[in-house]
């Protein structure tokens, strides 16, 4: 069944046919988790990198920014059975617009502010689609992990 | 092509006389809601998209609104314009051809959620909302809806020009087209009878800068789109294929604190106006 991931938004599974997916990323990132022997995978769409902003709504809603999202994916996935040293992890999204000035910088700041906190906890990103200026599409297949980045000029990637 | 694609907007059916004439009653502080109510109940189906959107959470709606009258004294002087605007182009959006748009759901949600943050910004810069940008934001993007029934061949060189040249999407149609969806959005809006204002956001909406009017609605509608664009609410296959104007942020003194605080006030409101989504299948 597919279980869709909203903006902001953090879901779990550990059933066998499920795939996680989260549309239309932008600026926003998407961190895909797997553990291959647990069977869980785990997807997260944050849209903003730092929780200081605004920690009312951090509180409500923690998936909104890297900081806060990022271990409650974690914490999630643990609850069904994933184990860190297992883990694979999977990142897509983080677009910028062209020739951004310092104003339009959201897409960087996500990228940089996750990889801190993914360095901080001495956690490897397995592989990474970020960057440029197309908007993507993440599916994640519970059952083996194969992670699938749709890119807005209709590319295919297999992460 | 040029020619073809102005000919062709010639032929799209007028925008809903109703929606007009109401705009010219609330243009009189002390309109007559009687009379607002009987042009509104002419149009059909700009009354039943009327009826669902004033049952919406979006325009704040706590007990069930069951006839036009009613609605019409809910929305009130402050949203009567946007709704009976937003229920009137909703029809455009239906019936949409493919190319640039899978569906045209999705350039509605899109003109949905620029119009929504234009008020927003309206908000936080001057203080109040504003209808003209309001009804701008909405329709920034209805070019595409046309442009998007030439691109059939054209679709992969517009791909091709912006990832080989890093050309903006702007820059690929006009080298492909002739015309870019907003300069074509403008013209449509001038057939259409919008008022100059209303042509010129639209036309100048991804660049403000090259409008010397200080006072267009233009700037604020091209931020709105921009921060769309950034939360991932496209309106099609440009992506953020486009220009980032530092001056634009400058002009309103916008810093990018204030940019990510009116992205979380956008995914809350847009929460609220799901019913508004929903005109469009």
């Amino acid at each position: 069944m597919d279980i869709v991931v909203g903006i902001s938004d953090v879901k779990c599974s550990n059933k066998n046919g499920d795939v996680l997916v989260t549309y239309a990323l932008g600026s926003c990132i998407a961190v895909a988790v797997h553990d291959p022997v647990a069977g869980v995978g785990g997807l997260l769409h944050f849209m903003l990198p730092d929780s200081t902003l605004d920690q009312t709504k951090a509180s409500q809603a923690p998936a909104m920014f890297a900081d806060t999202g990022i271990p409650l994916l974690f914490k999630s996935c643990y609850q069904l059975g994933a184990d860190k040293r297992r883990m694979t992890v999977k990142v897509a999204g983080g677009a910028s617009i062209l020739n951004d000035t310092d104003y339009f910088r959201i897409g960087k700041k996500n990228i940089t502010a996750m990889r801190k906190i993914f360095w901080r906890n001495n956690v490897l990103i397995s592989a990474e689609d970020t960057g440029l200026n197309f908007n993507r599409t993440v599916r994640l297949n519970v059952a083996d992990g194969k992670c699938l980045v749709k890119v807005s000029n209709g590319t295919l990637k297999d992460l | 092509m040029v020619e073809k694609i102005l000919q062709s907007i010639r032929k799209l059916p007028a925008f809903p006389a109703s929606v007009h004439k109401v705009s010219e009653l609330l243009r009189d502080d002390d309109y007559s809601t009687q009379e607002v109510v009987k042009v509104i109940q002419y149009d059909q189906a700009i009354t039943a998209n009327i009826m669902k959107m004033s049952n919406s959470a979006y325009f704040g709606s706590r007990q069930k609104i069951r006839t036009i009258h009613e609605a019409v004294v809910f929305l009130g002087r402050r949203h009567l314009q946007s709704a009976v605007v937003t229920a009137g182009a909703s029809r455009f959006f239906q019936a949409s051809k493919g190319g640039y748009v899978e569906k045209g759901k999705a350039l509605w949600e899109h003109s949905v959620a620029v119009a929504v943050m234009s008020q927003i910004l309206s908000r936080h810069l001057r203080q109040r909302e504003d209808q003209v940008l309001y009804t701008a934001a909405l329709m920034h993007d209805i070019g595409k809806l046309i442009l998007g029934e030439f691109v059939h061949d054209g679709y992969e060189k517009i791909q091709d020009l912006m990832e080989r040249r890093s050309c903006s999407f702007l820059e690929a149609e006009e080298e492909i087209l002739g015309i870019n969806h907003a300069e074509l959005g403008g013209r449509i809006a001038d057939q259409w009878n919008f008022p100059p204002a209303i042509r010129d956001g639209i036309a100048f909406h991804h660049r403000p800068d090259l409008l010397e009017d200080e006072d267009s609605i233009a700037g604020l509608i091209y931020l709105s789109d921009q921060f769309c664009l950034m939360a991932g609410i496209d309106g099609g296959i440009d992506g953020l294929a486009h220009r980032g104007i530092g001056s634009v942020m400058k002009q309103f003194q916008l810093r990018e604190v204030d940019l990510e605080r009116n992205l979380i006030v956008l995914l809350d409101e847009l929460d609220k106006a799901a019913d508004v989504l929903q005109l469009v299948h």
